[in-house]
């Protein structure tokens, strides 16, 4: 959190003297969040998320992989969680890399665990991908409205009209409905959802910059730095956006959660990724129809859809109690 | 006032002139022509074709497309081009089978979230509190669909009753009671999940209210003066935390129609999210821009009406 130090600056002690603070802000920040033992499980579990997905992207990547999400072993359809594969019916190729089936196996006979590796590269690339893009669209946006807000288009309308108005026409949309048309009407491709998730959920970043901006816009600091020429580029940059990110990052954490949600929703109803590729959408969309006979297929990729979510919201929301100056005051 | 209102409403319609030009764009402009929902049918030659795209002025420039579809809607002629029934009758009758889930779903959420957020603020940070922020986070983290199919493994091995669609098929309809218990069952389950993220969500914006308006200096007073504890909660506190939720009334409009997409397909419920879900798939077009179309009306009059009464309720906003 650099250039935060800006806006609060270091309190003038008693004697009047200008002391150095004992911490620095992300100390004193780190600190507060450490007590908040909800928050700390999420931010563990996302680093764990995190991991789990980069050595799945690499275990079930290729052509050969270590753990083969898409073998298909007929014999060994609907095995429950842990059992032991029968050797005599399998090839040696086909036997699993751990001896036992962890998560069990789906309809065709995959091994659930391989599938559910593959799929969290999945639900943690179109979190990041997609909140990336709205956030991006919400700075650039946000910022063009808060600090360029007062110039004229044609000389009718202030800038900040048409962006308010934009985003007060996307807030219209019904956001899963125009989500799902979209999709369905475009190719079937993970990237398709990324970017439609992106291209929907800008809005609150936007919202977030633009009432920074307005504020910030009039402070000292920003005055000081137009005052010794420096340009509007830098200024917005290196001395605004900085200042502006809190909400914005508390809002991406928790944008992260709806976008995986929302990719496992779309999963579900059919329109996620391509079917030999698994996400733990449509593993769970698969496994309805066994929800009696196999409720694992129901269970494992729901519970870790719940977990991450979950995961993300918890953290979202320590972050936005330890960003927020007037609680802050309190301790 | 009236200036206001004035002002407002003709934001409202500019706004839903771009929304209607923007989703019209966006499922026009996507590859894929309806015409070639079915490239494999023999039946679809050339000529039948273009008698399609004719028929349905496919064949036309974009703004004239534009222009005839709103004129049809407005006019109340514009028909679905899978069955060739009115658009506005379909909705209609869909939207009477999406009411009961909407109402049921709504008294449940405002019913429980109010007790459940006030009670937390006033025992700040007691296990009461802190077990119910945590569960807040677990329904809104919870994928609906997946929430669904615990609710449906439960009441089926428990109670043993069908829970699938609207009501049991083939049920005799003697007597009263039986039949409506049968209705009361199948509509319980889509109502708790259509409250279950609402509850969560409410029931938090609640507790924070509670609690701004609690550490207020008029609170303090009515604590310092030695008010009994009830009354300064219920009559000094609630009344002020009160005010913002007025508004929301009008903020729930929107939800008749969004959000019950997957709840509505998991249980066969023949409401409105599961038609436009069906007419996504069906790329009828006349079907997805209504309902579209109809969703973001619900979306500004829920403004204009949550901005009225602001109005009306608090005189400190009154412009």
């Amino acid at each position: 959190m650099m250039g935060m130090d800006e806006k609060r600056g270091s309190a003038f002690p008693e004697g009047g003297v200008l002391e150095t603070p004992k911490k620095t802000l992300f100390q004193e920040n780190w600190s507060l969040f450490r007590k908040n033992r909800l928050a700390m499980a999420g931010l563990v579990i996302f680093v764990a998320f995190f991991i789990i997905a980069l050595t799945g992207l690499f275990l079930t990547y290729g052509r050969n992989p270590y753990f083969n999400p898409a073998l298909v072993r007929l014999q060994e359809k609907l095995r429950p969680p842990l059992s032991k594969p029968n050797l005599e019916t399998l090839k040696p190729e086909e036997v699993p890399r751990l001896g036992i089936y962890l998560f069990g196996t789906d309809d065709l006979g995959r091994d659930v665990f391989s599938r559910m590796l593959q799929g969290s590269w999945v639900s943690l690339t179109v979190g990041f991908v997609a909140v990336s893009i709205a956030v991006v669209i919400g700075i650039f946006l946000g910022g063009i409205a808060g600090y360029y807000g007062h110039w004229r288009v044609l000389g009718l309308f202030s800038v900040d009209v048409l962006i308010t108005g934009l985003i007060d026409i996307m807030l219209c949309f019904p956001s899963f409905f125009l989500i799902l048309t979209v999709v369905a009407l475009l190719p079937a491709s993970i990237y398709n959802i990324m970017i439609v998730i992106g291209l929907t959920s800008w809005m609150g970043a936007a919202r977030f910059v633009r009432a920074e901006f307005l504020s910030l816009r009039e402070l000292d600091f920003v005055t000081a730095a137009k005052a010794l020429g420096v340009s509007d580029w830098r200024i917005i940059f290196r001395h605004m956006v900085p200042n502006a990110m809190a909400p914005v990052l508390v809002s991406a954490t928790i944008g992260i959660a709806t976008a995986i949600l929302t990719e496992a929703g779309l999963s579900f109803l059919g329109f996620g990724v391509p079917p030999p590729d698994a996400t733990w959408g449509n593993i769970l969309s698969n496994g309805k129809n066994f929800l009696f006979d196999a409720p694992w297929l129901t269970f494992i990729p729901g519970f870790a859809v719940l977990i991450v979510v979950l995961a993300f919201n918890l953290f979202g929301e320590g972050l936005r109690d330890v960003l927020n100056p007037k609680l802050k005051e309190r301790h | 006032m009236l200036a206001f209102l004035g002002r407002s409403l003709i934001q409202k319609i500019i706004t839903l002139f771009f929304v209607s030009v923007i989703s019209f764009l966006i499922i026009y402009l996507a590859p894929g022509e309806p015409s070639q929902i079915d490239p494999l049918n023999p039946k679809f030659t050339q000529e039948v074709l273009e008698r399609f795209r004719k028929e349905f002025h496919l064949d036309e420039p974009l703004y004239k497309q534009y222009y005839i579809f709103y004129r049809d809607l407005l006019t109340g002629k514009s028909v679905s081009w899978k069955d060739n029934r009115p658009v506005l009758r379909k909705i209609y009758e869909r939207f009477l089978n999406s009411l009961p889930l909407f109402i049921l779903g709504t008294l449940i959420t405002w019913t429980l979230s109010f007790p459940v957020g006030i009670h937390a603020a006033i025992r700040r940070g007691s296990f009461y509190d802190r077990s119910t922020t945590f569960l807040a986070y677990l329904l809104i983290s919870i994928p609906g669909f997946f929430f669904a199919y615990m609710l449906i493994i439960f009441v089926v091995t428990q109670f043993h009753v069908p829970v699938i669609g609207m009501e049991t098929f083939g049920l005799s309809p003697r007597g009263l009671f039986i039949p409506l218990m049968d209705r009361v069952w199948h509509l319980l389950l889509p109502s708790i999940l259509f409250a279950a993220g609402g509850i969560a969500v409410l029931s938090r914006y609640v507790r924070n209210q509670m609690l701004e308006v609690e550490s207020q200096d008029y609170v303090r007073t009515a604590k310092a003066k030695g008010l009994p504890p009830d009354k300064v909660h219920y009559k000094h506190a609630l009344r002020n935390a009160l005010l913002p939720f007025v508004t929301m009334f009008g903020l729930v409009l929107p939800g008749l129609i969004g959000g019950s997409v997957i709840i509505e397909s998991i249980f066969s419920w023949p409401g409105m999210g599961r038609m436009a879900y069906e007419a996504i798939l069906a790329r009828d077009y006349p079907v997805i821009l209504t309902v579209n179309f109809i969703s973001a009306i619900l979306v500004l009059v829920g403004t204009f009406i949550s901005d009225l009464l602001y109005m009306v309720v608090d005189p400190r906003i009154r412009l």
